[in-house]
């Protein structure tokens, strides 16, 4: 997706991509020291060795970027860098066992960076087999259903199991799919488009190509019913839903499409105990019968939410080891209860100039597109 | 025409910054508008964290005596508990069931930080240096305590005292009761809270604020004041023929007297003899709007105004007076009427108060580690709920209730003190044995005191309760 030209006028070097790495190292250090400082448990070389790396890391980074002249956004590598530390940060203060791991992926994904910027970027060979990708997507995605390699945690049957360990393929299944809908989309997106008949306002397009609407549809129920994985099933229809919009430009399917999930989950909720459970305690996790229950996981964390107020109480100073599997499921609340609201809508707007920069590096500003609205 | 690809990024994108604009809201609003209310919520962790390294607070009775104690552990500390008697007020304070009673209402005091000293709560919160943790003063007198639990014994049911010109509670006794100490005790615990809360006797039940009771006669004070304020002369003599019947559409329904009677009653009579037909008579004159007004300026049906939790009663299952004969049974304090003790003791001491409602209220004081006072905790009074001749013309009858001749409150009486008061024998399921109810107040010319006594599922009824009252207002009253 990525070819992005520069929207800032380039002398020789990256000095926007620099002053605000240096922003991020102030970060990662300020992090790890505040961490380690407030840490009761003994040190470990690792709480030194990675952050050490990961600056080293994004300073090779942006030398290459400087190296082979890229004329690209000096943004985007920044607030990766900016998330990623805090990530690492966050692991350090949650979970410091895995601090290796998670530099292992760091490591992983700058690789991936530099791969995407080197290699040719045409595409195309990938549409090519598309199908292709799409089976192999469907084969992951489900894997963990099948017997023997299949693996059931905590509630949701959503990891294989791969040696010692176990995997979520879902994670590669999201990039496969992006693939496979851009590749599929592209190539039908005029007959999507260019509905035949229209009833009112609403383009309805020739039953063949609905298929794939209701075709999603179904395997996103199956995930929410087999898999038991509410999260995966709202993702993967969502990242299908936007991609059809994109292609096409018509609301109506997405329209069509959240229909046609409120739809599924409002008979799943009725049918499964563990939709209704999840439904139920995110609606009133604080009822008598929820809070000691299914709940529990949930209020803990509204407690540290609460107890982060505007500014947080600082890193180190909270308790997330209340949450049950916080390093997990709840880093956000972890994060937001030492750095406050402050610290949560930072993160959030790192999020948000991420996904803002990427299109509007090619397109015109925001500014402009407000408005023309 | 397909619309450009780059206006759906921009599309999409305005969505999804929208998005990002709600999960903001959302953030705000768990981590700053919600704070306060979930900070101090019994089950949150944090709480009985910050009495790890540190002992949590004293809890001490009117006269500084220990009820509730930090003793140092082999982790940490420990709460020790030292009057089972008052298991369900001062609650208990567990790093695994969470906190109750005044653990719960008063959390943030117990461990330094109480609202009225925001310095310490700042200091605490942002630079890490928690102010050592003061006590909370209740009102309880440990020794009327200990005369109210002595005289209802093991007997279930529950006594309440409170002082009428403040509304602080003097003794405070729920049966059965429990003890706190095995809640807390890591070897004890699990086995102790199971128990517990599968007892059917609902011994965490705190039965003065939170349970609920059918008042029967101790309720006619509510009719009477309601008659008194609207016209109805006390002295007019009614007829009383046991069983009564308004008219013929009752049908096979009819209003009983305890005492068979015939004859002619006035007000006074029907307190002194607690006669229900009376009473009925008197509801059916006055209407079910007005008793339906006073009862609920009384209080009746909605949540006291208490630092613990405490249950709100009903007037009736609809909420409403709807038919005669529902009227009629509610004037003489049956029906579908439920109240708790404390709803009743702040009824009686509206009267002994001049007509004033005080506010009820367990703690009384704030004080930080070196014993200044942090806050005052005197709620003012819920306001003028009856005039001040009402009260003083229904203080005159409930005299006449505990020693008038005949009268069925005389276990009530304290020699040298003119005690005002009323028992109830309350009708319950079929099947079951009445409760025992007696509330009532003294001196009846200054009053001080006020009790309320309910003894569960009891033959004798009032009769019962009435000598109970009496001993805890001798206890009150020193005499």
């Amino acid at each position: 997706m990525i070819h992005a030209q520069a929207a800032v006028p380039l002398g020789r070097g990256r000095f926007t991509e620099l002053s605000l790495l240096i922003w991020v190292a102030t970060l990662a250090i300020t992090g790890f020291v505040a961490v380690l400082a407030t840490e009761t448990s003994s040190f470990r070389p690792t709480a030194v060795v990675v952050p050490a790396v990961f600056l080293a890391l994004m300073l090779s980074l942006h030398v290459f970027l400087v190296g082979i002249r890229f004329r690209g956004d000096q943004i985007l590598l920044p607030i990766a860098a900016g998330l990623t530390a805090i990530g690492l940060v966050l692991v350090q203060r949650l979970a410091s066992d895995l601090l290796l791991q998670q530099l292992s992926w760091s490591i992983i994904a700058a690789g991936a960076f530099a791969a995407t910027i080197v290699v040719p970027r045409d595409l195309t060979a990938l549409a090519r087999f598309k199908w292709t990708w799409a089976l192999l997507g469907l084969l992951l995605l489900i894997a963990p259903l099948l017997p023997v390699i299949g693996r059931e945690i905590n509630g949701a049957r959503i990891w294989i199991k791969v040696g010692p360990g176990s995997i979520e393929p879902w994670e590669a299944v999201k990039i496969l799919l992006v693939i496979f809908f851009a590749a599929y989309l592209e190539e039908y997106r005029e007959v999507l488009s260019h509905a035949q008949r229209r009833i009112g306002p609403f383009p309805v397009p020739p039953v063949p190509y609905l298929v794939p609407i209701v075709a999603m549809w179904g395997i996103a129920m199956l995930v929410m019913v087999f898999e038991k994985d509410m999260g995966a099933t709202v993702l993967f229809f969502g990242i299908f839903l936007a991609m059809l919009f994109l292609a096409t430009g018509e609301a109506f399917y997405a329209i069509i499409g959240l229909g046609l999930l409120i739809l599924g989950g409002i008979v799943a909720y009725q049918l499964f105990g563990h939709v209704q459970a999840r439904v139920d305690t995110w609606l009133r996790p604080f009822d008598e019968d929820l809070r000691f229950g299914t709940g529990y996981q949930l209020v803990q964390g509204l407690y540290a939410l609460a107890n982060g107020g505007l500014i947080g109480v600082g890193l180190g100073n909270g308790m997330p080891d209340r949450i049950p599997i916080v390093w997990s499921d709840f880093v956000f609340d972890a994060f937001a209860e030492e750095a406050g609201l402050a610290g949560a809508i930072a993160l959030l707007a790192l999020y948000l100039v991420f996904l803002y920069r990427s299109p509007a590096s090619r397109f015109p500003s925001l500014p402009t597109a407000a408005r023309r609205l | 025409m397909t619309s450009p690809i780059s206006a759906n990024i921009r599309s999409l994108t305005l969505t999804l910054a929208l998005a990002f604009l709600v999960t903001s809201i959302g953030a705000a609003y768990w981590t700053v508008l919600a704070s306060d209310q979930l900070a101090n919520d019994p089950f949150n962790p944090r709480l009985i964290a910050a009495t790890n390294d540190r002992p949590r607070g004293a809890i001490v009775d009117r006269n500084g005596s220990p009820v509730a104690t930090s003793e140092k552990a082999a982790a940490g500390f420990i709460r020790s508990y030292k009057d089972r008697t008052l298991a369900q007020v001062v609650g208990y304070a567990s790093p695994k069931f969470g906190l109750s009673g005044v653990e719960a209402a008063y959390a943030d005091s117990l461990i330094g930080q109480d609202p009225a000293d925001p310095v310490s709560i700042w200091k605490a919160r942002y630079l890490g240096d928690r102010a050592p943790a003061g006590q909370v003063l209740l009102g309880i007198d440990l020794k009327i305590q200990k005369a109210a639990a002595d005289a209802l014994g093991g007997r279930k049911g529950a006594i309440v005292a409170l002082d009428p010109r403040t509304g602080a509670i003097l003794a405070s006794v729920s049966v059965p009761s429990y003890d706190a100490n095995q809640v807390v005790d890591p070897s004890k615990q699990d086995a102790a809270f199971d128990q517990l809360s599968h007892s059917p006797d609902h011994a965490l039940l705190n039965r003065v604020a939170q349970g609920l009771y059918p008042p029967g006669s101790i309720f006619k004070v509510v009719t009477g004041a309601a008659a008194l304020e609207n016209g109805f002369d006390p002295t007019k003599k009614l007829r009383v023929d046991d069983p009564y019947q308004a008219d013929k559409s009752w049908g096979d329904y009819f209003v009983r007297s305890a005492s068979h009677a015939h004859g002619l009653f006035d007000m006074s009579d029907g307190f002194r003899l607690s006669e229900n037909i009376y009473f009925a008579q008197v509801g059916l004159q006055i209407g079910a709007a007005k008793l339906t007004d006073y009862a609920k300026r009384f209080g009746i049906g909605s949540t006291p105004n208490l630092d613990l939790p405490a249950a709100k009663g009903q007037l009736s299952d609809s909420g409403s007076i709807d038919r005669p004969t529902l009227l009629a049974d509610t004037s003489y304090g049956q029906g579908e009427l439920l109240v708790s003790p404390l709803q009743m003791a702040l009824i009686y001491a509206t009267i002994a108060n001049g007509g004033v409602m005080p506010t009820a209220h367990y703690a009384t004081e704030v004080r930080d580690a070196d014993g200044h006072v942090v806050r005052q905790i005197a709620p003012g009074p819920q306001g003028q709920v009856i005039s001040p001749n009402t009260a003083k013309t229904l203080t005159t009858m409930l005299v006449g209730a505990v020693s008038g001749p005949g009268a069925f409150a005389f276990g009530a009486k304290i020699p040298g003190v003119n005690v005002a008061g009323k028992t109830g024998t309350a009708e319950n399921r079929p099947g079951e044995a009445p409760h025992g109810w007696f509330v009532g107040f003294a001196p009846a010319e200054n009053p001080t005191v006020v009790v309320a006594v309910i003894v569960e599922n009891t033959a004798e009824g009032g009769v019962t309760a009435a000598p109970l009252g009496g001993q805890v207002m001798r206890a009150a009253l020193g005499k």
